[in-house]
């Protein structure tokens, strides 16, 4: 039997912009509903869960414990500085947090939403000067580095922020995800739609949350982010977040490389769509692409139902990383939806004109930027 | 002793015809792998009695034939054909091994892969002129057959032209041969080159030419090369190990052991036209490579370019050039076997074979990764990398052949160097990028969205693969032991036309 190259192609749906709009609209999901991809999301976001517990508590241990620290070797070790475990690291086998650190500076780059509005404000550098001065008295070779490239604390200082934010953040997404696995275990979450609807109810319980960030310098308390800056985890947090990492990211070199200078990469920052709804799932594993760091963590947390169905499809265990990142976006996108639902500017049922326009626009301005995602994994049968 | 390289491959090949059952395919395979697998040891307990000292024929056997016609059965080896006689072996075992999911005629199809060993063995250890030719023609039909039978879409075009070109070869060796017997008034075909002592230059040029002619087909030479794109791209993987690997050596083994071996007077006289003849086919047959969108004409004429290189190594015809010679023909049949098993792996999965089409195999996940490693490692040898064995095959040949041709050298040098850029082009079209095995549309984001779902390359498929490019690197590594079986040869060979010289003027008596 010859084969034919095209029956071994595979080519997803693409929904127009108009399509996208108008199940925003209409309070559809995204994704298909079908048994497949409620198992899929589900454990894919448990095994997330799980992964983004362990990013969450290191990105946390890393801002309050290595804060400042000019050589921060152990910061993946959680304070554990045990041989065996740094056996286990140099062997590799532990969770990437290489990947949390790069989500963090995606959402340092990016800045946007409140946080980063609060980064650049006069407190913010009153805090930063208080803490500097006192870190400069006691560490010298701070003291010999400041003068020398002032900006440098105050940036170091602007990371650690977004560094516990951004585990903040997860620390919330990392319960829910959890959360949601245990629902559909007990039989309370049985489609999409309840998915969708579930993380929704998660992301709006925590949205008035306060984000905020001390450090404790020689027995001192300094404040980072302050109560009284009133940042909160929805808008302030999740919502940079997304922009960042959904849906901007970064052109990381992979299997396909840009150039920058033949204007392959936008010159505002705005337009970038490289984040994970935008990610090819082909090249992961490949060397540069900090999302196929991801998969590998996952792949090692992978549920035991979602992992006998990998199994069963195309190579095997053999692009199991593959196949994560495809179950992967099907669920960030899940959690899109439920974003833009929970973002609406008014209620979907609104019967003013002047509302429901206003929500038109919304939903019209999240389908242009959804409809050269990968779209393609939303059918029923896009695995 | 050597007869027995002869009678192993025959006896499978007779056991696999005369079998009175009809055994399933697994089983034919099976035999066809034992009986090449004792070829192969026999070989090796050849190579272990062979003394690499002597620079003449050994292990002799020898049988008188039809003596009226002057045909003996005269068997014996030295230091050019022992290589080749280990390679035959090597490569159509491999050959035999890649061959899966054969479904047409397996009983005919194993049958002709032994009676091509066998014939091979024959050629390159015959001590008698006619005895050669009836083992170079034998190999002829049960290619022809492979290529016609379970060839591709084109095959019957490509088979008939494969047939033309040799069968026109074989008589131009044939008349040579003949030649020799009438102008020189004997029916001695015996391997001797004071035979052509007893000839006029003009005589010995004539018959010359026509084995130059004839192997130049064989090699395949520019421009008598046209038949083996076609013959590669419509023979099947394991035909194509064969003809590369093997098949095209008995037109270079045919240009030492009777070109130059026979007239090496004549040699030396048309030697600097040969060079020039080396240079344009190396430099055709790159540039032509260059041009190539299917994988496998472009390995195909990567091989025109290659062989070229030993006609220069024979032209110059110094100890270490004709040692270059021994080595690039290894090392072409090793690393033009491995591109070729390559090539066919990615075509059994991919289902093309076309450089605009694919894309980014080396995908870890989905791709053909451990295909497109040994595919990098094979391109690297081929383009004279150190530490495999196309740098020290490339190596001697110009080491050798700089002093006496020079331009023609360097124009060879220059197609080496292209062999790097036509194979940078296969490995980057094919490996690099966004993976693909359809024609880009017309939206690049559409096609940059395609899922592909190629099937896995399993170990036991890329096992001879990985041999053979275990013996790429083991080569470069460690060439001294080629180059202890053959060097003693190689000197004794480029001493040839000193030595007939000093006979003719009474200096040996």
């Amino acid at each position: 039997m010859p084969v034919i190259p095209a029956l071994l192609t595979h080519a997803g749906g693409r929904p127009s912009v108009e399509a996208l709009e108008a199940s925003l609209l209409a309070g559809q999901t995204l994704l298909a509903d079908t048994p497949e991809h409620v198992l899929e999301v589900v454990d894919v976001l448990n095994s997330y869960g799980v992964v983004l517990d362990a990013y969450s508590k290191n990105l946390i241990f890393q801002a309050e414990r290595q804060f400042l620290n000019p050589f921060p070797v152990f910061r993946f070790l959680d304070g554990d500085l045990s041989p065996a475990k740094i056996w286990r690291h140099l062997n590799g086998d532990r969770i990437n947090f290489e990947y949390a650190e790069y989500c963090m500076k995606a959402m340092l780059w990016h800045g946007t939403g409140g946080l980063d509005a609060y980064l650049d404000s006069e407190p913010f550098a009153a805090n930063c000067k208080a803490i500097i001065r006192h870190k400069t008295g006691r560490d010298p070779l701070l003291a010999l580095l400041h003068p020398l490239f002032p900006n440098f604390l105050p940036e170091a200082i602007r990371a650690a922020a977004t560094t516990h934010a951004l585990g903040q953040f997860w620390r919330v997404m990392s319960d829910l995800f959890l959360d949601l696995a245990r629902a559909e275990a007990d039989g309370t979450v049985r489609n999409i739609a309840e998915v969708v609807a579930f993380i929704k109810a998660g992301l709006v319980n925590a949205a008035a949350n306060p984000i905020t960030y001390g450090v404790h310098l020689g027995g001192e308390r300094f404040w980072v982010l302050p109560p009284e800056a009133g940042l909160t985890f929805l808008v302030d947090v999740a919502v940079p977040y997304v922009e960042a990492v959904f849906l901007r990211g970064m052109p990381f070199l992979g299997t396909v490389s840009f150039n920058a200078q033949a204007q392959q990469i936008s010159p505002d920052q705005a337009q970038f769509a490289y984040g994970a709804l935008y990610a090819d799932p082909l090249p992961t594993m490949g060397a540069g692409i900090p999302p196929s760091l991801l998969m590998q963590d996952m792949y090692r947390h992978l549920p035991e139902r979602l992992h006998a169905l990998y199994r069963q499809r195309s190579r095997g265990e053999g692009d199991v990383r593959v196949k994560i990142c495809m179950s992967f976006q099907k669920s960030m996108f899940c959690v899109t939806n439920a974003a833009i639902d929970g973002t609406f500017p008014h209620a979907l049922g609104t019967a003013v004109p002047a509302e429901q326009a206003a929500n038109r626009a919304y939903a019209r301005a999240w389908a242009e930027r959804l409809a050269v995602a990968r779209t393609d994994c939303l059918d029923p049968f896009g695995s | 002793m050597l007869s027995l390289l002869l009678l192993i491959p025959f006896l499978g090949a007779f056991v696999l015809l005369l079998s009175p059952s009809n055994p399933p395919p697994g089983r034919m395979r099976a035999i066809a792998i034992t009986t090449l697998a004792l070829q192969l040891l026999w070989s090796l307990r050849v190579l272990l009695a062979f003394d690499p000292h002597q620079g003449g024929m050994q292990l002799q056997d020898s049988l008188s034939w039809v003596p009226m016609i002057g045909l003996d059965y005269r068997l014996g080896i030295d230091g050019l054909s022992l290589p080749l006689v280990l390679m035959n072996g090597a490569l159509t075992l491999v050959s035999a091994v890649c061959t899966r999911d054969i479904s047409q005629r397996p009983r005919i199809y194993f049958a002709l892969l032994l009676l091509i060993s066998g014939a091979v063995n024959g050629a390159f250890l015959a001590e008698n002129l006619l005895l050669f030719f009836l083992f170079y023609e034998l190999e002829l039909i049960p290619l022809w057959l492979l290529i016609s039978i379970w060839g591709g879409t084109e095959r019957a075009y490509a088979a008939t032209k494969f047939l033309i070109f040799t069968a026109i070869s074989g008589v131009l060796i044939l008349g040579a041969f003949l030649g020799l017997a009438l102008f020189t008034g004997t029916v001695d075909f015996s391997l001797t080159p004071i035979l052509s002592e007893r000839l006029s230059m003009g005589s010995q040029l004539v018959l010359l030419v026509s084995l130059l002619i004839g192997f130049g087909i064989k090699i395949p030479l520019v421009p008598f090369h046209t038949w083996l794109p076609d013959a590669h791209t419509q023979a099947s993987s394991p035909v194509s190990v064969l003809l590369a690997g093997v098949l095209l050596k008995l037109g270079t083994y045919g240009l030492l052991r009777f070109c130059l071996g026979l007239f090496p007077q004549a040699w030396a006289l048309v030697a600097p036209w040969l060079a020039i003849w080396a240079a344009v086919s190396v430099l055709y047959g790159s540039l032509a490579a260059i041009a190539q969108r299917d994988m496998k004409r472009m390995v195909a004429y990567s091989s025109v370019g290659h062989m070229g290189m030993i006609l220069l190594a024979a032209a110059a015809a110094t100890p270490v050039s004709l040692l270059g010679a021994v080595f690039q023909m290894v090392s072409h049949g090793l690393i033009s076997a491995l591109l070729f098993l390559l090539v066919g792996i990615v075509y059994r999965k991919t289902g093309t074979r076309d450089l605009e089409v694919l894309r980014g195999l080396l995908n870890p996940e989905r791709g053909l990764p451990f295909t497109g490693t040994l595919m990098i490692l094979g391109v690297m040898a081929s383009a004279g990398l150190p530490g495999m064995a196309g740098f020290i095959s490339e190596f001697l040949v110009f080491r050798g052949s700089i002093g006496v041709f020079p331009l023609a050298t360097l124009l060879c040098m220059v197609g080496s160097g292209l062999t790097a850029v036509y194979f940078l082009l296969l490995v980057n079209r094919a490996y690099f990028g966004r993976m693909a095995i359809t024609p880009a549309s017309e939206d690049p984001s559409a096609d940059a969205r395609l899922d592909i779902r190629l099937s896995g390359v399993a170990l036991r498929e890329t096992l001879p693969a990985l041999g053979i490019s275990l013996a790429v690197v083991g080569l470069g590594l460690v060439p001294a032991g080629l180059g202890w079986l053959s060097e003693t040869t190689a000197t004794a060979m480029a001493e040839l036309p000193a030595l007939l010289l000093a006979a003719s003027h009474g200096g040996l008596g």
